[in-house]
């Protein structure tokens, strides 16, 4: 309903009584050695696409905001579920940007359920926060069993190509991963009003990066890939470094230039993909866009 | 010692004993991340690191103990085992890297044990054993709240020493790897401190929906610490 509205537009509407609520509920489940769709919910802003996938890869499912962005009191709601032996990735069509908001945080919880044997790549593209945006993300990663699964996420804060910087507003990004119900890791960043300015500058904060990239990996194989990802995470223009947590192998990234983060984001993920998924090294199509 | 009261002499003398440089949880042997940022020269000189461990209270893993240690003694203070359960795994959890995680571990185990050998207290060994139980280590600021709830030592004043602990031990590991002088040592030591009791008193009115921390380039360091060649410290 609200997807013929544009953000400036939207922006104009002040102040919202109550933001949009999208949903986006996806299940494959494999049958005979095939993964397909088994659950699907959509409600707008949110939409999910099904582009398709390169020979051999696992199927597609393409997140679409259709608002073209979040505003204060916007409520997003993100569910995937993969099945025993089934495979999907799960990618996000475009970058999300989050507008300055009027007061109200905008919520966006993501739930991803991978069971054993199975097989997600959760990739994101980078979420954009204007300054002055307020956003509450939780993604919370159950992984059972066998299951691996390749996680994401790109913040930048602020309209780096025009000069805007972060200087208000609130950033919480929370981070769950269970294994077999068990919680092994958890990260949270959180920075809200002068702490912005004060953390994206300081030495043990930021350090003058204004974009910063998180790659997780889930799997029983996880230690395996230490040594291959500090070395994958490296690329020029960003400070990078992996680590292990238990099953979780983490790789994070900072850059001033949102374009070098991203860049080595993807390759990183295409060199993951290949070595704990035996895919081929690519990324779909639309996340080079 | 009641809740109620203020501090006590004997609450002065736990919490000078337990946060005392010579209790062993091997403090000494950790630097969260300094040496590396010493190592890369991010940390150089008085300045820097009182910049640095500034940042560490206020928006890095000191903020983010500070609120565990809360949200422990709060559910040792009221005997409430699920708190207690859920607080014990996201503190246990909640680590961004390899060495930070054993950072924390490490110094609790090491802290719990010696508290229960000398202060014994039942409450104590049943918070022991269903760490146990869980199958987790109880992260150091988990088991210094849990412990400071158990004696009755209040709140405020036992945060307000954990930080300044956790303060402390960061100075003491930029000035041997700098190196600078005990003096100096000092100076950085007492400019931080309206920044211990800010740190204190902002986790005791924190949302626990806004646990978490702002630091990346304190774990990165840390991330880079596993593979620096010449090590003094296990973080």
């Amino acid at each position: 309903m609200y997807g013929v509205i544009s953000p400036s537009d939207r922006l104009a509407l002040a102040p919202p009584l109550s933001g949009v609520c999208g949903v986006a509920r996806i299940g494959y489940a494999a049958a005979d050695g095939v993964s397909r769709l088994a659950v699907l919910e959509q409600q707008s802003p949110l939409r999910v696409l099904f582009p398709r996938p390169a020979a051999g890869d696992p199927p597609v499912a393409a997140l679409v905001t259709t608002s073209g962005g979040l505003v204060g009191g916007d409520r997003l709601d993100v569910a995937v579920t993969v099945g025993r032996g089934a495979r999907l990735l799960a990618v996000a069509q475009a970058a999300e940007k989050v507008y300055r908001s009027l007061g109200s945080d905008c919520v966006v919880e993501i739930a991803l359920d991978v069971a054993d044997g199975a097989w997600l790549e959760w990739l994101p593209q980078e979420t954009i926060l204007f300054d002055g945006a307020r956003l509450r993300r939780n993604t919370a990663l159950d992984v059972a069993g066998n299951g691996r699964t390749l996680a994401g996420e790109m913040l930048v804060f602020g309209r780096v190509a025009r000069g805007e910087t972060m200087t208000y507003g609130l950033v919480r990004d929370g981070w769950t991963v269970r294994r077999d119900g068990r919680l092994v890791w958890a990260d949270a960043l959180h920075m809200a009003g002068d702490e912005i300015p004060y953390s994206l500058n300081a030495a043990a904060g930021f350090a003058g990066a204004r974009a910063y990239a998180t790659a997780i990996y889930v799997g029983p194989d996880a230690a395996d890939h230490r040594g291959l990802a500090r070395e994958a995470a490296a690329s020029p223009g960003v400070r990078s470094g992996a680590t292990l947590c238990g099953p979780v192998l983490i790789a994070r990234w900072l850059g001033r230039e949102p374009a070098d983060v991203r860049r080595a984001f993807g390759a990183y993920w295409m060199r993951l993909r290949a070595a704990a998924g035996g895919l081929a090294p690519r990324l779909p199509r639309l996340w080079h866009v | 010692m009641s809740m109620t009261e203020g501090l006590s002499a004997a609450g002065v003398y736990r919490l000078a004993v337990w946060l005392s440089p010579a209790f062993p949880v091997g403090a000494y042997t950790y630097s969260s991340g300094i040496e590396h940022a010493v190592e890369s020269g991010f940390v150089a000189d008085p300045a820097s690191l009182f910049d640095w461990v500034a940042a560490m209270l206020r928006v890095g893993q000191g903020r983010v103990d500070a609120d565990f240690f809360r949200d422990a003694y709060a559910a040792m203070h009221s005997g409430d085992a699920d708190a207690i359960a859920e607080v014990t795994a996201l503190a246990d959890a909640m680590r961004g890297t390899a060495e930070l995680a054993l950072e924390s571990a490490a110094q609790g185990d090491a802290f719990l044990a010696a508290a229960r050998a000398a202060w014994p207290e039942p409450r104590l060994d049943e918070f022991a054993a269903l760490i146990v139980a869980l199958g987790r280590k109880p992260a150091y600021a988990v088991a210094v709240g849990a412990t400071a709830a158990t004696h009755g030592v209040p709140l405020r004043e036992a945060l307000t020493a954990f930080l300044h602990a956790v303060a402390a031990n960061l100075v003491s590991a930029g000035l041997r790897l700098i190196p600078l002088g005990q003096t100096d040592g000092q100076r950085v030591t007492a400019r931080l401190e309206p920044d211990v009791v800010a740190a204190a008193e902002a986790a005791m009115r924190r949302s626990p929906q806004d646990l978490g921390a702002a630091t990346p380039m304190a774990d990165w360091m840390s991330m880079q610490h596993e593979t620096q060649y010449t090590r003094l410290f296990r973080s």
